[in-house]
């Protein structure tokens, strides 16, 4: 597939710099037809901007991008798209009060003299979205659809403009494994078109299943370019770090402990009546110093049972928890703050950060009324307490007056933990720590996870990434649906059994008792 | 529940008959006034005038409504008036133009209707009865010839509204009553006929010019204003302050406590509406337009009533 | 000195205090023979300012946290007349009339507080509410007419004498050269930058202008904290209609009229966004005078009204695209 045919672009000698700066050092990177190119790097080895580059986003770069033997300088995204480049940006750009069909067509519509040919939208929009194997109505509404959904139809956009490369950065982000499939089915099919695409991606899975070539970024240089058979995991993980990681997962063996928290009976309703709650009658415990890991995939009912259990959701949650043996009722994140409640959001930007402010006060976020005197705050303890935190957590931040929207997602994640911490936590709820970052910040939060279960705190973790939960946790259980379908220790848990549970498989049976609310629950 | 609702359909109805005016038999007159607003205090000096006058005569009754200076609820007020059928219809209307057609209706429909104060586009109604701006502006710039000319004064002049007639009529007919004589307007400025902003923009005259004789604002308040600007930095006493409007608890008053030198009454002509309807309503022929007489108030006059201008 | 100021553009401050100093060096050019550099006008200019002042500092909190309040001009008025009603007419003493205002007027602003709060609605449609309410209550009380010495009682009508404390407000000290209205003006502005700058309270503000749904899983008491701005504003209004009041020495029902918008450009081009999270009370003063000295030339210069509106519609437009020059 890729000998003896011409590459599709071809960029050489990228230089770039931002101020002084230099961000990018003579960079080469091809895209061959029908290939799945792979761009890996830690965050801040400059893949985005030079996927920027070849995307338009940046007009003012050294060397040459070269497209079927000519030299081609997209000055913007649209004229990118022009000459058949398109890319897929973490930030999705669709317009979410507007229909699924108006979506796919922005910018570009069907007009006759004039006016927008709605029913033709309508139509070629689920063709398209048919063949790409997605499912939804084209008159559905974007901003009421799943974040994962939104995705699947920003990349069904791009390929509806016909582009020949297609860019896709960290794509599978915000999709849970059924999506990543369609996903997968959705890149095969463009390979098999003979369009090339260059996919950044953190996750080593991906990287195994799709992967022809890999390029590797190492602080703004090129590390690397091998076909992925070249490439075996420790030798990839070495070309971006520039040194070897033996051990992904640090987890130490647990010994056994009392009791830190028990919910009983946790059910979390939808806004509206008649509904099939969210989370319905969940039971656990946790131990201290215990990682319990929670898995399922989208739907699950696993974030809603964090926010229930932190009291986010007052007016929709029931159940009984008690933390140390003793009951506590939770109605508000601040009565969860109290008892030593933490919760890390799985979107650290909507939830979880407040952008324009600085770093010193995203840490104090949730602490304020410790730091201060009779209401009055104490700048120096603020600043003392955030920079202990910083080092604590090896943050990287060239000022802590900085906004803290200014800092790389593994800097901001940190952030966020920081938060947590400073409340000292005696149970933390995890929702995809480490999501969006890269492989050292990644392996320092799992230290951290570590270190703060030697020190008795118990941890909650929600992810969707396979291996993090099957090495990190003590115990797994798996939501399904709102319930619990099954219950696993370390060494029973494998990734094929995780996989059955989440997807309704019930410890043996396939989903008996839930076949009469099924029948109803067709409004979901 | 259908049956609650027909009660309470019922009930609402009756309560909206027992509102509108009832017909008395015998010689009871039901007189309609809409005001175009009742956020200036001249045009609630104005509704107190009709009633104050109406009240002498107990065979009227008086409908009020406030159109809160909106145009089409002015419209939609008047047609009211007119589906209820009342003896006479007194209007101050917020706008010339729109609210012709629906005095039209009215005519049309056997209502008389006198026109107060603002006038109404075409010739279709009962009579006008307003006061001239003009002529006041001009009568009070005379006064000010007559009284301080001879000595070169240096005159500031407050305005009211410069978009708004009144305000151009009170502007225009000074400046012709003072051309020719040795009055000089050094400052002239657009104050809305508030006393606040009036105040500000006298600060900014005291701290430019060094001699200021004569203050003129468009209408009391302004005056006022000015006067406690000059107070503030001790220049009071050597001004001479005039207003317009001569409102009893403000003009008035402040000719009596010497704030004003004097000041130039604005009828609202309510109390004359009154007298001329129960000449309407007797069958009596009116004088089509009846231009209200001013008076002037000086500290001198003022408790005698004033003295009228020709 | 292109350095300096190109350093001075980066931050809010620097771009605040460059608008102020174009409109000061405006003020130069059209000094209006020499009036603009007597001492008698600044003390005019920062006079005239205060009460919107006073208002832009209940403001400034409100924004803060992404929200507006549209009521301040209507209960300033209600302020206004009562302060009148309770001296004039029935002759309270002068400081219980002065902590019934405060009190009124800090009711009124939790209304408005209470709605958006509790009852969820946006402030903009909440405190528009409040501007209707309040504006309809100050002209039931004072029967559309202005409150003011002269009383009638039972058919009869009596002069009453000013009360002290309204001469008291509108008078100066330092020799003439400040007034006590600025006075007032400073401490309101003292206290509100207190409670935002230093005040766990004003962070929590920050916060949820920043991201509220951030803020509030953060263990942020958001209901409350919105709740008090807006009360908070409501008190401010209070103080500037005593304010006033004194200035106008009467009650205008109608007082007020059109002063929200002022106040809200004035917080505006401080560099206060609208969208909240971002701001503070060192902006908004820079941005009152930016204003308050716009005002001033432009009246020592006479200009008409039209040309009023147009060359300060301009110079808003101007100062809001300096403060977006944000690089992102």
């Amino acid at each position: 597939m890729i000998q003896g045919m011409a590459a599709l672009v071809s960029m050489n000698g990228i230089t770039k710099f931002f101020g002084p700066v230099k961000v990018l050092d003579q960079v080469d990177f091809s895209i061959y037809p029908g290939e799945v190119h792979i761009l890996a790097g830690e965050n801040g080895a400059g893949k985005s901007t030079l996927i920027k580059i070849l995307a338009g986003a940046y007009s003012d770069y050294q060397g040459r991008i070269v497209m079927e033997d000519h030299e081609i300088r997209p000055s913007s995204p649209l004229d990118a798209n022009r000459h058949g480049i398109a890319a897929i940006h973490q930030e999705l750009s669709l317009i979410p009060s507007m229909s699924v069909a108006d979506n796919l067509f922005l910018g570009h519509p069907m007009t006759r003299s004039g006016f927008v040919m709605e029913k033709a939208h309508r139509q070629s929009a689920r063709e398209v979205l048919t063949r790409a194997g997605v499912n939804v109505s084209v008159n559905t509404f974007v901003e009421d659809l799943p974040i994962s959904v939104q995705q699947l139809i920003e990349i069904t956009k791009a390929i509806r403009l016909n582009a020949r490369v297609l860019i896709m950065d960290e794509p599978s982000s915000a999709l849970n494994a059924y999506d990543v499939e369609t996903l997968f089915a959705l890149v095969q099919q463009l390979k098999s078109q003979n369009r090339g695409i260059v996919y950044i991606t953190h996750r080593l899975e991906e990287i195994h299943r799709l992967a022809d070539r890999i390029t590797v970024l190492r602080d703004g240089k090129l590390a690397g370019t091998a076909l992925a058979s070249e490439l075996p995991e420790k030798k990839l993980i070495h070309l971006m770090v520039g040194r070897e990681m033996e051990e992904q997962f640090p987890r130490h063996t647990m010994q056994k402990s009392s009791e830190a928290l028990r919910v009983e009976n946790l059910s979390v309703y939808k806004a509206g009546w008649g509904h099939r709650p969210l989370v319905d009658g969940v039971s656990l415990s946790a131990g201290r110093g215990e990682i319990l890991g929670i898995g399922g995939l989208q739907g699950s009912g696993a974030s809603e049972l964090f926010l229930g259990l932190f009291g986010a959701l007052p007016k929709r949650t029931v159940g009984r928890v008690s933390i140390e043996g003793k009951p506590v009722r939770i109605r508000s994140p601040r009565e969860a703050i109290s008892h030593g409640v933490a919760l890390l959001t799985n979107d650290r930007k909507a939830t979880g950060l407040i952008s324009p402010m600085s770093v010193t006060a995203n840490m104090c976020a949730a602490s304020l009324g410790k730091l201060s005197r009779y209401g009055w705050r104490r700048p120096r303890e603020e600043e003392r307490m955030a920079t202990e935190m910083g080092r604590t957590l090896q943050l990287r931040a060239s000022s802590y007056d900085m906004e803290v929207g200014d800092l790389s997602g593994g800097n901001q994640q940190k952030v966020a933990i920081g938060k947590w911490l400073s409340i000292s936590p005696r149970i933390m709820l995890l929702d995809e720590p480490t999501r969006g970052i890269d492989v050292g910040a990644k392996q320092e939060i799992y230290q951290l996870m570590n270190e703060l279960t030697t020190r008795g705190i118990s941890i909650l973790l929600v992810t969707s990434e396979m291996p993090e939960l099957l090495a990190m946790s003590d115990r797994i259980i798996v939501m399904h649906r709102g319930i619990i379908t099954a219950e696993f220790s370390r060494i029973e848990a494998t990734a094929e059994k995780v996989l059955e549970a989440a997807m309704g498989k019930i410890n043996g049976d396939v989903g008996t008792t839930r076949k009469e609310t099924d029948a109803h629950a067709a409004d979901n | 529940m259908r049956s609650i609702l027909k009660f309470a359909l019922c009930a609402v109805l009756l309560c909206f008959l027992a509102t509108m005016p009832i017909f008395a038999a015998g010689k009871t007159f039901v007189i309609g006034m809409s005001q175009c607003n009742l956020g200036e205090p001249w045009r609630v000096q104005m509704n107190a005038d009709v009633k104050r006058e109406a009240d002498k005569h107990p065979e009227i009754k008086m409908v009020f409504k406030d159109a809160q200076n909106d145009v089409l609820t002015q419209r939609a007020q008047v047609e009211e008036f007119v589906s209820a059928k009342i003896d006479l219809l007194i209007i101050s209307p917020k706008e010339a133009q729109p609210l012709a057609e629906p005095v039209a209706k009215a005519m049309a429909a056997g209502i008389p209707v006198i026109v107060l104060d603002r006038d109404i586009n075409g010739e279709n109604y009962t009579q006008f009865i307003g006061a001239n701006n003009v002529k006041i502006g001009r009568a009070l710039g005379a006064w000010l010839v007559k009284n301080y000319g001879g000595k070169h004064a240096k005159v500031v002049e407050i305005m009211g509204l410069q978009t708004s007639t009144p305000g151009q009529d009170r502007h225009s007919g000074f400046m012709d009553a003072i051309k020719g004589s040795d009055l000089d307007v050094i400052f002239s400025v657009d104050a809305q006929w508030l006393e606040p902003q009036a105040r500000s923009e006298m600060e900014s005259a005291l701290s430019r010019f060094n001699n200021i004789d004569i203050v003129y604002g468009h209408n009391d308040p302004s005056a006022h204003g000015a006067y406690v600007a000059a107070q503030a930095v001790g220049r009071e006493k050597s001004m001479v302050f005039v207003g317009i409007d001569s409102l009893p608890q403000e003009g008035i008053q402040y000719v009596k406590q010497g704030i004003l030198n004097a000041t130039f009454q604005y009828p609202t002509g309510g109390d004359v509406a009154i007298v001329q309807a129960l000449k309407i309503l007797a069958g009596q022929k009116v004088e089509k337009r009846i231009v209200l007489g001013s008076r002037m108030f000086t500290k001198a006059n003022v408790d005698a009533g004033g003295v009228a201008i020709p | 000195m292109l350095q300096t100021i190109r350093r001075a553009l980066t931050s809010s401050a620097g771009r605040a205090f460059l608008e102020l100093l174009l409109v000061i060096l405006l003020g130069v050019a059209f000094n209006a023979d020499g009036a603009f550099f007597k001492v008698g006008t600044h003390r005019d200019t920062l006079r005239q300012a205060s009460v919107y002042g006073i208002l832009a500092c209940g403001m400034t909190l409100v924004m803060i946290t992404g929200g507006i309040d549209l009521s301040v001009g209507s209960i300033l008025a209600v302020s206004s007349v009562s302060f009148s009603i309770l001296t004039m007419h029935m002759d309270w003493p002068w400081w219980l009339a002065i902590i019934a205002c405060l009190f009124l007027g800090s009711a009124l602003g939790s209304m408005s507080g209470a709605l958006v709060s509790n009852l969820k609605l946006q402030p903009f449609i909440a405190t528009l509410a409040l501007m209707s309410f309040a504006r309809g209550f100050a002209k039931l009380i004072t029967d559309g007419k202005k409150i003011s010495t002269y009383v009638e009682q039972g058919g009869k009508v009596i002069i009453k004498q000013l009360p002290p404390v309204f001469k008291f407000i509108d008078s100066s000290i330092l020799g003439g050269d400040v007034s006590i209205v600025s006075v007032i003006f400073l401490v309101c502005f003292l206290a509100a930058w207190v409670f935002l700058a230093r005040h766990k309270w004003g962070r929590e503000l920050y916060s949820i202008g920043g991201n509220e749904e951030a803020a509030r899983l953060s263990g942020v008491p958001v209901r409350m904290a919105k709740f008090l701005a807006y009360t908070f504003s409501g008190l401010m209004c209070a103080v500037a209609g005593i304010a006033q009041a004194a200035q106008e020495t009467q009650g205008d029902p109608v007082t007020g009229d059109g002063y929200e918008l002022i106040v809200i450009s004035m917080v505006a081009i401080g560099g206060t966004s609208l969208a909240g999270g971002r701001g503070g009370m060192g902006l908004t003063l820079l941005g009152i005078l930016t204003i308050g000295y716009l005002n001033k030339i432009l009246s020592i210069n006479a200009v008409p009204d039209a040309g009023r509106r147009m060359i300060t519609g301009v110079i808003i437009v101007l100062a809001v695209l300096m403060q977006k020059r944000r690089t992102k």
